[in-house]
């Protein structure tokens, strides 16, 4: 099974000043619901991410809240408007106490 | 002969008595659970209208603004991708404050609640998400000076999402 919260950002690689650019960003989790049962007949416990923060340097410009019903490995796509040279942090976290982050730092020309 | 046909009449009466007890008893049995729903409401299935209202109470959702792209046919209903766009305003003054995504045939039918800023630049998002059955992915955008815009898009699921 893969590492649960392991993060990966893809930021285009030449930014101009100004310029709104996308962000995608895969998070590895395997988000159960709690309405599926395993082979043993029993209910496997809910197990997701329900609140990602998005921080552009100090500023946190996007805030999640998911439910279950968001897919296994969450790949989500989001915008920022390049303006200044800091890093987009994501936090996750999960509804068993786990947090997961990463930043990524962007330098508009 | 006669005795016999009145035999068979009163056998008759008794069985369309007896039947429609058993009818009327189904459809006593059957609106129980309706009497009862409010006691576990949290664990019971809420409908879209029931989430809507209890969101937005009744306040006025215009259909403008919003366009869900989503594939027509998900072949498998855990994930399906879906991308949200609006070109309404991304200004310090006037801007997409909330992102609400709903799921119609799910259990559970809120999927999604996506706060954003002016600093988004613009009023897009994308998400993957499980979908049960063949359903409705609504989305309700809610702007910073309160106006509420939402659109909707009928997504065919040949293999639900949500376990099972």
């Amino acid at each position: 099974m893969p590492a649960v919260g392991r993060i990966k950002i893809r930021v285009p690689h030449s930014i101009a000043r100004g310029q709104v650019i996308p962000v995608e960003v895969l998070v590895t989790h395997p988000m159960e619901t709690g309405l599926r049962k395993g082979k043993d007949g029993k209910v496997i416990p809910a197990y997701f991410i329900n609140n990602v923060d998005i921080y552009y340097g100090s500023d946190r410009i996007t805030h999640c809240d998911w439910t279950i019903a968001v897919s296994a490995n969450p790949f989500m796509t989001f915008y920022v408007k390049a303006e200044k040279a800091a890093p987009i942090k994501i936090v996750y976290k999960d509804n068993k106490g786990g947090v997961y982050e990463q930043a990524v730092q962007i330098n508009p020309s | 002969m006669e005795q016999k046909d009145k035999g068979l009449a009163l056998s008759r009466r008794a069985f369309l008595k007896t039947g429609g007890a058993a009818c009327a008893m189904f459809l006593v049995a059957g609106s129980l659970p309706q009497l009862a729903r409010p006691a576990f409401a949290a664990q019971k299935e809420e409908s879209i209208n029931e989430v809507l209202r209890r969101q937005f109470g009744g306040r006025q959702v215009s259909p403008s603004h919003v366009n869900i792209k989503a594939p027509i046919i998900a072949e498998n209903g855990a994930v399906v991708p879906i991308t949200i766009v609006s070109d309404l305003p991304m200004r310090s003054d006037d801007y997409v404050k909330k992102i609400n995504v709903y799921a119609e045939g799910n259990a559970e039918p809120y999927v999604a609640g996506i706060d954003l800023t002016p600093a988004n630049g613009k009023a897009e998002f994308a998400l993957r998400i499980k979908m049960r059955k063949t359903s409705n992915v609504r989305v309700v955008l809610e702007t910073s000076r309160g106006k509420l815009y939402g659109a909707a898009r009928s997504v065919k699921v040949t293999i639900g999402g949500c376990g099972g």
